[in-house]
């Protein structure tokens, strides 16, 4: 994995006395899903960086929450803040998951949160 | 595939995060030094962690948020990495500090020679009181 | 944490013991962190503001704030709706604190509070690496560090609580929480029958860290966490799509 080397003295200034991710709130625009929306996580190249889980790729959710506005993991590892994007919490099955989980739990669930770029509509 | 991060897949796949040759140095400490549960026990004394454990989790969040010479998520794998191999027989948080003085030196942050010679120096000054 | 020596009983201290001897580790971790200080890689001074906030954490104003959710219905909807704002009530302020003000990489200031109900169970893991809500719980255990622990969890929760001594029944589902971007959780458990007039400090007293991060249940007469043996993976885990 190759290296990110910060320059945190933009970040300080922006994130003092407002906290991360508090700091970026109002910047993402309009969020594309809403609470209850159907989707599916896309399986997007990830060469260098990412905190997009492996066994969510491909896999429907359900979203739980809208929970805050910030730059991607993706971008940020890069110090790249310019486009912030809205963060959702998503309700995972988990027989969609792990299609030989146990039919006797059918509703356990996994919930996790990734920003927007990684979902589509379902 | 993984169900955990895509570093986990790489240690899988052959694809190590951090260069796994043992150092000298550091295998010293591994086999010779004494830990904290047998210090603690020989000792009586009740704290479950040693004393240095909170200084060693100040440099590793100092190393990360300051400079960030090792952000935490690489030092993080790449301990988690170390652990199961080089130093699973090491107990925690002995396991930690010596795979982060491992990270350290094989990203050339410090160098083994200059680590030796100033443990010597620091035992020295511990030892002379 | 190192234990405050306690007044003995005709009011002198009781010599603490101390370990008479220098080990390689403690100096391994000496001349590590002076050569980092040599060479820019962080201040004294940076180091000391460090050491300082790691010795100011622990899990107890997160047993605090579920003990005051258990004891007022307002605030647990505070703590359920917006978890740092609740957190000020227990002492903890996200926000502008040492040793960053604005949270750092592994602490960023999102808290969400999980809430338990009779049919419903959390847990939480970071599946990425080990994201914890260090500001109001403390360190996180040596286990949750695991990747036995990180890969297990999502793939088979029931089979790993039960390893802790928590058997669920099938109508009780079980929630993974993975906390792998900005927000940090903790888990509001149910209070337990039992605990009825309590007070605050009474009910803080069993909720213990494992059942903040949803490995336990609190049970009265339990405040302590269980010992818990540290195992390398098992089972790798085996992606199916």
């Amino acid at each position: 994995m190759s290296k990110s080397h910060h320059d945190r003295t933009h970040h300080v200034k922006k994130a003092t006395g407002k906290g991360d991710p508090q700091c970026f709130k109002g910047e993402a625009g309009p969020p594309k899903f809403k609470v209850g929306d159907h989707v599916r996580i896309k399986d997007l190249p990830d060469l260098f960086y990412t905190r997009c889980q492996v066994y969510t790729r491909g896999a429907p959710c359900t979203v739980a929450a809208l929970v805050y506005e910030s730059p991607a993991a993706e971008d940020e590892a890069w110090d790249n803040t310019d486009k912030p994007e809205w963060f959702y919490s998503l309700i995972f099955r988990q027989k969609d998951l792990w299609p030989d989980y146990p039919e006797a739990y059918a509703n356990d669930t996994v919930e996790t949160e990734l920003s927007e770029r990684w979902l589509e509509k379902a | 595939m993984n169900a955990s991060s895509k570093n986990d897949t790489n240690a899988e796949n052959g694809e190590h995060m951090v260069d796994l040759t043992p150092i000298a140095l550091l295998e010293t400490i591994r086999s010779h030094g004494r830990v904290w549960g047998e210090l603690a026990a020989q000792y009586g004394v009740t704290n479950p962690d040693p004393p240095w454990k909170v200084n060693l989790e100040a440099t590793c969040d100092a190393l990360s948020a300051e400079a960030c010479a090792l952000p935490l998520l690489e030092r993080r794998s790449e301990e988690d990495e170390l652990s199961a191999s080089l130093y699973s027989n090491v107990p925690f948080p002995e396991r930690q500090l010596l795979a982060l003085a491992h990270s350290m030196i094989k990203r050339g942050l410090v160098d083994e020679k200059e680590l030796a010679s100033r443990m010597k120096q620091v035992h020295d000054r511990l030892t002379s009181a | 944490m190192a234990k405050k020596p306690t007044e003995g009983e005709h009011g002198h201290r009781p010599p603490a013991p101390m370990v008479d001897e220098v080990s390689d580790f403690e100096v391994l971790e000496m001349a590590v962190r002076e050569l980092a200080i040599e060479k820019g890689l962080f201040s004294a001074e940076d180091h000391r503001r460090w050491t300082e906030y790691m010795d100011t954490l622990g899990p107890l104003p997160a047993a605090r704030l579920v003990a005051k959710a258990w004891l007022d219905p307002a605030y647990k909807k505070l703590a359920v709706t917006d978890g740092v704002k609740a957190s000020l009530q227990v002492g903890i302020d996200w926000v502008n604190s040492m040793p960053t003000n604005f949270g750092t990489p592994s602490d960023y200031c999102n808290l969400r509070v999980l809430e338990d109900t009779p049919k419903l169970k959390h847990v939480v893991v970071c599946t990425l690496c080990s994201c914890y809500p260090r500001p109001i719980l403390g360190q996180s255990p040596e286990w949750y560090r695991t990747p036995n622990y990180r890969r297990r969890l999502v793939r088979w929760p029931r089979q790993v609580l039960a390893e802790f001594g928590l058997q669920l029944p099938p109508d009780v589902d079980v929630r993974v929480e993975d906390s792998n971007q900005k927000s940090r959780f903790i888990v509001l458990p149910m209070r337990p029958a039992g605990t009825e007039g309590w007070t605050e400090d009474q009910l803080a007293e069993i909720v213990t860290r494992d059942c903040l991060i949803g490995v336990a249940v609190p049970k009265p007469g339990v405040t302590a966490n269980a010992k818990r043996p540290v195992h390398p993976a098992v089972h790798p885990v085996h992606h199916d799509h």
